[in-house]
């Protein structure tokens, strides 16, 4: 690929991974990395970094549209984010001494768990009506077995 | 939401975030919703302003390390920045349902990416 055309890729690939954060809700660096390994050719380590350069502005500008269309304030959540600084150094030191791989293998599990429960809720309540949460809370047990451990 | 379950979640966010190296929005969004009672749509706006501190704590570590292609970053930055409000814009406006299955199928297709890292 020539020096024109890469960088065009790119913007064009970040078009995408810009509207998904924005509707989702999350950073964007689960589809960077890989993107950036794989057809990119960075290192992991390359392109955990240039993700993380990323995912910054992308949170930022989303963010500032969002509160500015008061869809939340920014109090409430700067005061998540500032304890998740805080996590996130613990989590690092963690990663060094914990199992890696089967860290991984279970959150898969557990993120098909809570994606299988959300389509599932999304399907069901037809109405945008209120969260439910009794008839939410009984049915948790029954989403309980894993799948493919 | 109370300050206690907020801080709750600002830490399983961020201690997830560290260790599998993915970002927090995986691990708030459905805390916000599932156990918050948050509605769908606040939730993710409250994940985007989250991410904001987390990441930056990241890139001034990592940063340091100066591992970063910044002609890429750049490239994609200034991509994703415009559809970021573009995303915002559609976020506001989607029904709560849409959200809600948007975001699982997103939790399934990012539980076959952490998979496959694996």
């Amino acid at each position: 690929m020539d020096l024109f055309t890469f960088p065009l890729m790119l913007a064009a690939f970040g078009v995408l991974v810009g509207v998904a954060s924005g509707l989702i809700g999350v950073g964007g660096g689960i589809f960077l990395v890989p993107y950036l390994v794989v057809l990119a050719g960075l290192s992991q380590h390359s392109a955990q970094a240039t993700s993380l350069l990323v995912v910054l502005p992308t949170a930022a500008v989303a963010s500032w549209s969002l509160v500015r269309r008061g869809v939340t304030d920014v109090r409430t959540p700067l005061r998540i984010g500032a304890v998740g600084v805080a996590g996130s150094v613990v989590g690092t030191l963690l990663a060094l001494v914990l199992p890696g791989q089967a860290l991984r293998i279970i959150f898969a599990v557990l993120m098909c768990i809570v994606g299988i429960r959300l389509l599932r809720d999304a399907v069901r309540r037809r109405a945008v009506a209120e969260p439910e949460r009794g008839g939410e809370l009984d049915e948790a047990p029954a989403v309980a077995p894993g799948p493919r451990a | 939401m109370s300050s206690a379950r907020g801080a709750v979640i600002g830490l399983t966010g961020g201690l997830f975030s560290g260790l599998l190296g993915i970002g927090g929005g995986t691990v708030m969004v459905p805390l916000l919703v599932l156990w918050a009672g948050c509605e769908q749509r606040v939730a993710h706006a409250m994940s985007l302003v989250a991410i904001i501190p987390i990441s930056a704590a990241a890139v001034l570590v990592y940063g340091g390390a100066g591992e970063v292609d910044p002609a890429a970053a750049v490239a994609l930055s200034l991509g994703a920045v415009f559809g970021a409000r573009l995303g915002a814009s559609l976020l506001t406006r989607a029904p709560e349902r849409v959200l809600k299955a948007a975001f699982g199928v997103f939790m399934l297709v990012a539980a076959a990416l952490i998979a496959v890292d694996a």
